[in-house]
């Protein structure tokens, strides 16, 4: 079994905010100015790390099927004339870049899954492995807009970070993934992932061939 | 803060790369000759702009067709995979790109045609390979741009090492489309000068290729063993890195103390531009004096998330053949005296380095012997 201890949690549920609105609602948390060129992504992950004190030797894994959906659809756009900026910030990590170069904090080990069927239990695989001592694990997806509209970005934005110890003292709840014999699984998206963690809610669920997802609450 | 590499001794069962000169023999015997596959190359294919230098695999064209024409030559990339099973709950698979098939996003963007947007995403991109090559759903997907193959190599050894796993599969790859040639050619690095890594000259410039690979790791056979692997993310600036190179420092620091025994040459990552280059050389010469560091990108183009399995494929089969090639494309002067731009015997040497580095200051590097 593979487990650690949630020591925080922040989330961000903004419905159906507008990326304008956000940087609005948010601008209070960043230095001034820094908000300009940030994606909704970028400020919400930002957001949900800042209270969770990120350090350089922190283990970062970070998950998101679609990542800066708007950006991509911009830089798509762009052409024939290519947007550099746009072209930087699609790429799958930028949301996590942003905020990192936001606070000028580099960290270690940093691994971004993507994927969909499999990235909820394939990134908390990378999470609870982690030798490190503490363990962010962040996410998110930002609603796009003519992507959405061809199924190839989310309909959602959302964004989350963990904070992950092997410590039992204080924990606010318990992740962990547990072998079995089992070999059917259900269905479990990143959406249903954070919508457990936004509700404080338990999972005890059967998230891939012999695999179970477990999370309990203090 | 010191950190120490992670020391995974983990063996290399089997390793292959695809590159356009074909499989690890032939673009080994064709680095070794000193050729060239960059090509001067309209940036956005059919739609035109600066002829930059591209390497494209046989039967690949700059334009996405859906299918994908990279679908076929990763399905032959593939049949050298030895074993089956992959995908079982014992045998994961790590995938690793930079673009997936974003490249078919572009071509649905430009020609309105549904038929691309099957290939369009990662999730959808790698459930159609999953189907074609029989894989099961242990699938795991990284996307971190130019470390991506880095990350998978690291996460199996994790993997094998905590006994989830009998033996892992990492499988990289990235196909040049107008979407990322267009992305590099606006940030002015892709120009119509072709890329000389590590010369100090006036003007960097980049090429960009095709490439695929793939790495079997497993904890008892294979002639050679990944030693030690470290990572490190400057998170100073999308595009630059910190000007005192603390952050190439940051990531070798861990494997020179790894390799202190030990006689390494350097397979660099060395795109062509000015600045990262001459950082990461003099990082190299401070951390591991004298070793001879040579970069193969001014022959193969930077294969983006798949340059770190490619080159590693390729660095094997340097060892195994007794000869590294040199610097292509390069010409004096160098940023150090340690660049090499002519192939060299490499019976003398048991270690090789294989470093890449990434937007956002991302570096990742390993160290490769024979077992």
């Amino acid at each position: 079994m593979l487990s650690r201890y949630i020591h925080a949690i922040h989330t961000e549920d903004p419905g159906l905010e507008e990326p304008a609105a956000t940087r609005e609602r948010l601008k209070e948390r960043f230095p001034r100015g820094a908000t300009r060129r940030m994606t909704q992504p970028g400020l919400l992950i930002a957001a949900a790390l800042a209270n969770l004190a990120p350090g350089e030797d922190d283990t970062l894994v970070y998950a998101s099927c679609y990542a800066e959906s708007r950006a991509l659809e911009s830089y798509l756009d762009s052409f024939p004339t290519p947007s550099p900026t746009l072209f930087q910030t699609s790429i799958h990590p930028g949301s996590v870049q942003q905020a990192f170069i936001g606070r000028q904090q580099p960290v270690r080990h940093f691994f971004p899954h993507t994927g969909r069927p499999q990235l909820v239990v394939h990134a908390l695989q990378t999470a609870l492995l982690a030798p490190t001592p503490r363990t962010i694990f962040c996410g998110g997806e930002e609603r796009g807009t003519w992507l959405r509209e061809q199924r190839a970005a989310s309909d959602r934005t959302f964004a989350f970070a963990l904070l992950l110890t092997p410590e039992p003292a204080g924990a606010l709840g318990k992740i962990s993934l547990v072998a079995t014999d089992g070999t059917a699984t259900e269905r479990f998206l990143l959406p249903a992932f954070f919508d457990a963690l936004h509700a404080r809610q338990a999972i005890d669920i059967a998230v891939a061939p012999g695999l179970r997802l477990m999370l309990t609450w203090s | 803060m010191s950190f120490p590499a992670e020391n995974t001794s983990i063996r290399v069962a089997a390793t292959g790369c695809l590159t356009p000169f074909g499989d690890t023999d032939a673009t080994l015997a064709a680095l070794l000759r000193g050729e060239r596959a960059l090509r001067p190359t309209p940036v956005l294919g059919t739609e035109g702009g600066d002829a930059v230098p591209l390497a494209l695999c046989p039967g690949h064209t700059l334009n996405e067709t859906a299918p994908p024409s990279w679908l076929r030559l990763l399905g032959q990339l593939a049949e050298k995979i030895p074993g089956d099973g992959w995908g079982s709950p014992r045998r994961p698979v790590f995938v690793t790109s930079s673009n997936f098939g974003v490249g078919n996003l572009h071509a649905f963007r430009r020609t309105r045609d549904a038929a691309h947007l099957a290939f369009a995403t990662p999730s959808a991109t790698v459930g159609l390979l999953q189907t074609q090559l029989g894989w099961g759903a242990n699938v795991s997907l990284l996307s971190h741009a130019c470390v991506s193959a880095h990350l998978g190599l690291l996460l199996a050894t994790r993997t094998l090492h905590a006994g989830l796993a009998d033996e892992a599969l990492i499988f990289s790859f990235d196909f040049l489309s107008p979407f990322v040639t267009g992305g590099f050619h606006a940030l002015k690095i892709l120009n119509t000068d072709f890329p000389a890594p590590y010369q100090n000259r006036d003007t960097g410039s980049i090429g960009l290729g095709d490439g695929a690979a793939f790495a079997v790791l497993t904890r008892e056979r294979g002639d050679f063993a990944v030693l030690a692997q470290s990572l490190h993310n400057e998170m100073h600036h999308f595009t630059a890195n910190q000007p005192d190179g603390a952050g190439f420092d940051a990531c070798l620091a861990p494997l020179a103390a790894a390799a202190a025994h030990r006689r390494p040459w350097l397979k660099g990552h060395g795109t062509g531009t000015l600045e990262a280059g001459r950082l990461e050389a003099g990082a190299l010469a401070r951390a591991f004096p004298g070793a001879p560091l040579v970069s193969w990108k001014g022959s193969l183009g930077h294969t983006l998330g798949s340059c770190g399995l490619v080159e590693l494929a390729l660095a094997a089969g340097a060892l195994r053949a007794g000869r590294t090639p040199g610097t292509i494309g390069s010409a004096a002067p160098a940023f150090t005296a340690a660049v090499a731009r002519e192939s060299f015997d490499n019976r003398h040497l048991d270690t090789v380095l294989c470093a890449s580095n990434a937007f956002g200051g991302a570096h990742a590097a390993l160290l490769l012997a024979a077992s």
